[in-house]
């Protein structure tokens, strides 16, 4: 039997350790590199008695559950904290060493630092974590926010200010996971009759579905065979329904043949967490810019922390992640107040080959120069208001966390369908967003919490949950449709932003003041965003 | 007067609603007692007391209905085929079942036997009617309770079930699948349809131990429990009167309860399951129905206040219909159309 060492580097420093598992996250779910090639077949049939290379006996389950992030732990205690679907044998499996580093995170004693992968979750779906579910999530990492500031980087005036109270929140997905995990080994400690196996560091190696034939002793077909998995450590587990809550490359997907339509944009995200100068003092609210190369987005973390998401172009993306930390974060302040012509010069010096401190100091400069300059122009045209500025533009950044920065591609997917024998998918498994409108995470919640819904019923029912026809096809029906309009919509909206053509600009930017100023579509709009239906 | 009518006893009053002469029309049990059947008259005289023996009584078995069933046997279990109308109405089923369990088989006591308090104080128990007056998430919270109480006690129930007219075991598997039952046997007459049912058990390693088939009349069949089971299946005899008693024998006194679902025999039920479901629809193999041989649900409730006065209770009757494209969807006009019967006995 032998374990596979886990991706995760070991070091030594607190700080960077979360910074890094942070940003290893990232890699893990969005990244190609870290999974393994399957069988170019899907459907490599094995005999249901043969013997299996690995000489362990396979271990039967009701529930596999592949993938430990936020949307498989969730599903998992929300399964476990059901009355009608407790009784099933459920398993976790994980590639990751969550039994060490969600535990580890879940005791950290200070907010003293963010990790770089935060979500933001509506109303709806914190509800259903701290109702529902009732996880222990660190609520001094959490961020509510009030509202959110939309403006167009071709023009200043064109802006619309979404406000309502906890429009959503800002939470970390290690936040999420580990509070999950901790509710699980609680469950765990509580049922002894029927505990919930999680198998960390364990990848999944192939999936393969019984031939049909002599299925059974009396010779009949069975047309719904009990899919097998392979694990990396010799293990293999034959599973009743098997859930792939296992991100973008979703083996779980692959396997069920199930095909997914969509396009990556020509486009990667930087994330960074960054320390303000000061924290907001009139609104905590998000702040987005669509700039012509993508929107920055800085959203609030508590206390004088934000975190940042800037989707740009590859070789951009590439470039801001390089340069150093003092560099970087007067660049993000840019983003937000001056022009596209400054961005462009600023970007075509610091891709020249040969930048060295001084060049730095010169764009730190001339940053600072500019930034005071355009403030004091916007002053003077609304009013000489002092506080123009910190209403319009968010707070400026300070510094960003050494190790906080880190890239991934951007882009949109859906599966065809969420269900076929014996296999359901749910979140980035089934749906891929842009993060423009932070609803990656909670169409995969709203996922959870219909699946969830949909196998209690089932089973109160005494149905085999595997089953496409009475039971999976009532999950697909239920979140295929919403999913596809928010993927929609926000596709749209990213399309809408990304062009430079001066007609869609001029539009889009009439637009947006209209919006602005029509009470009814702004209060549709925050519905949709934050959730409610 | 006042005081006597007070003091009649239970048996007095029920002689009295027998014999009166009042206005509220009573359903004669003449229908089911009577020697002649009459097809299509709604209360001719004796229906269930005197159906023609059948060709082989000792059987109980038509053998037109058994080579019917024999032919439906290989497309049972696929959910799409033949059968997908029994597939729909086995979800209707099994939610009857879970609701008349809940409400009649679990008693929330504020003590347990042992002494020991559970976690609901039934003082608290708010009837579903006025929850509705709380905000949403108190109104959560008391359902999600109550369900979470009602649901722990239904689980240390382990209860044992015959269905008789099992089919292909689409019902059985379903309860064998359940936490709180610990028994099930399922008897047909017909040997295919058992055969599959063997079959498609054993592709489900769950089902080995609790669910048992048998090739069996109901006579044959030995043994008491909780709850007996007959499901789409007195239209399909010769003689349900015989069925019925047999099957009252086999229920547990004290709580034992008799589920059955038939089909009422008027013009809409004609129109509904023969004629839309057999000829122009085709959702339903032909062949499977004859009118003739339905049963009015009053027929049924009026039966047994003559045979066992004292000791049944009808829990609730529950009309149901098939919408195509939506399923089975239940209804109070239980006297038309298809329905399902949960009677108790005491």
């Amino acid at each position: 039997m032998f374990r596979r060492v886990p991706p995760l580097k070991r070091i030594n420093k607190a700080s960077s350790n979360i910074s890094t598992l942070g940003s290893s996250i990232v890699n893990a779910i969005n990244h190609s590199k870290s999974t393994t090639p399957l069988l170019s077949n899907y459907y490599s049939t094995i005999a249901a008695n043969e013997n299996n290379s690995s000489t362990l006996p396979v271990k039967s389950t009701d529930i596999l559950i592949v993938g430990g992030g936020p949307a498989g732990l969730t599903l998992a205690a929300a399964i476990k904290l059901s009355p009608n679907l407790k009784h099933f044998k459920t398993t976790l499996v994980d590639a990751g060493n969550l039994s060490e580093n969600l535990p580890k995170f879940h005791n950290l004693s200070s907010s003293a630092y963010m990790t770089n992968r935060v979500v933001s979750i509506t109303p709806q779906n914190m509800d259903f974590l701290t109702g529902d579910l009732n996880l222990p999530l660190q609520f001094n990492r959490i961020q509510p926010f009030d509202g959110i500031y939309v403006s167009d980087g071709l023009n200043d005036t064109s802006r619309m200010a979404m406000d309502r109270e906890s429009m959503g929140n800002m939470v970390e997905l290690l936040n999420i996971q580990s509070s999950a995990y901790m509710k699980l080994l609680e469950l765990n400690a509580n049922n002894n009759t029927n505990p919930i196996e999680i198998a960390d560091n364990c990848k999944v190696v192939d999936i393969v579905k019984p031939s049909t034939t002599n299925a059974t002793a009396n010779g009949v077909e069975n047309t719904n065979p009990w899919p097998y998995v392979k694990l990396d450590n010799g293990e293999t587990y034959k599973t009743r329904l098997l859930i792939g809550c296992d991100g973008f490359q979703s083996p779980v997907r692959k396997y069920a043949g199930i095909e997914t339509r969509g396009w990556f944009y020509n486009e990667w995200g930087v994330v960074a967490t960054m320390k303000l100068e000061y924290p907001p003092f009139n609104h905590i609210r998000g702040w987005q810019r669509f700039l012509p190369t993508g929107p920055i987005a800085h959203l609030p973390l508590p206390g004088d922390w934000a975190t940042l998401v800037w989707s740009t172009t590859p070789e951009l993306s590439k470039l801001l992640v390089s340069l150093p930390s003092n560099v970087f974060s007067k660049l993000v302040n840019a983003a937000f107040i001056l022009e596209d012509g400054d961005m462009q010069y600023y970007y075509r010096k610091l891709s020249d080959a040969a930048v060295d401190k001084r060049i730095f100091d010169e764009i730190i400069e001339d940053i600072d120069y500019r930034i005071e300059v355009k403030s004091q122009q916007l002053i003077n045209k609304n009013n000489s208001d002092m506080y123009y500025v910190d209403e319009n533009y968010p707070p400026p950044i300070k510094d960003t966390l050494e190790k906080s920065r880190a890239r991934f591609p951007m882009k949109m997917f859906h599966a065809d369908t969420y269900v076929a024998p014996r296999v359901c998918l749910v979140g980035d498994a089934a749906h891929a967003t842009h993060p423009l409108a932070g609803q990656g995470l909670n169409m995969g919640l709203g996922d959870s919490k219909s699946l969830v819904s949909v196998l209690e019923k089932a089973s109160s029912r005494g149905l085999d949950i595997g089953s496409v026809d009475l039971c999976l096809n009532d999950y697909w029906k239920d979140r295929y449709g919403t999913n596809m309009m928010l993927l929609g919509v926000v596709d749209k909206l990213h399309k809408l932003y990304g062009t430079r053509n001066e007609v869609v600009v001029g539009l889009r930017q009439w637009g947006l003041n209209v919006v602005n100023n029509l009470g009814d579509v702004k209060e549709f709009m925050m519905n949709v965003v934050s959730g409610r239906k | 007067m006042f005081k006597r009518s007070f003091s009649l006893t239970r048996i007095q009053h029920i002689k009295r609603l027998q014999s009166s002469s009042s206005s509220v029309p009573k359903y004669s049990t003449s229908f089911l007692n009577s020697n002649v059947s009459k097809t299509t008259a709604r209360r001719s005289t004796s229906f269930l007391n005197g159906h023609p023996a059948a060709i082989d009584t000792s059987n109980k078995v038509n053998p037109d209905e058994k080579s019917h069933f024999e032919t439906l046997a290989p497309t049972w279990w696929d959910s799409k085929g033949s059968q997908r109308i029994l597939h729909l109405m086995n979800l209707a089923r099994m939610d009857f079942i879970n609701e008349i369990l809940r409400n009649y088989k679990v008693q929330l006591n504020a003590n347990n036997s042992n002494g020991s308090k559970n976690d609901i104080d039934t003082d608290l128990y708010i009837p579903r009617f006025t929850t509705s007056v709380f905000p949403t998430e108190i109104k959560k919270n008391i359902e999600n309770e109550l369900n979470a109480a009602i649901y722990k006690e239904l689980q240390k129930s382990e209860l044992t079930v015959l269905d008789v007219g099992c089919g292909g075991g689409l019902l059985c598997e379903s309860l064998a699948r359940l936490p709180f039952i610990k028994k099930i046997d399922g008897i047909d007459m017909t040997p295919a349809v058992i055969n599959i049912a063997k079959q498609h058990q054993s592709l489900d390693p769950v089902l080995a131990e609790k669910l048992t088939y048998a090739v069996r009349s109901i006579d044959e069949q030995k043994g008491q429990y909780d709850i007996v089971t007959m499901f789409e299946m007195l239209e399909h005899v010769d003689d349900p009167k015989e069925i019925l008693i047999s099957g009252w024998e086999h229920v547990k006194s004290n709580g034992g309860i008799l589920f059955l679902s038939t089909i009422n025999r008027d013009l809409i039920s004609w129109f509904t399951t023969i004629f839309m479901g057999e000829y122009v629809l085709k959702v339903v193999p032909l062949g499977t129905h004859h009118l003739s041989k339905y049963i009015n649900s009053r027929e049924i409730i009026a039966w047994f206040k003559e045979m066992y006065p004292l000791s049944h209770e009808v829990l609730q009757v529950k009309g149901t219909m098939y919408i195509p494209g939506k399923g089975w969807v239940n209804h109070d006009c239980s006297n038309v159309g298809n329905y399902l019967m949960a009677i108790q006995k005491k």
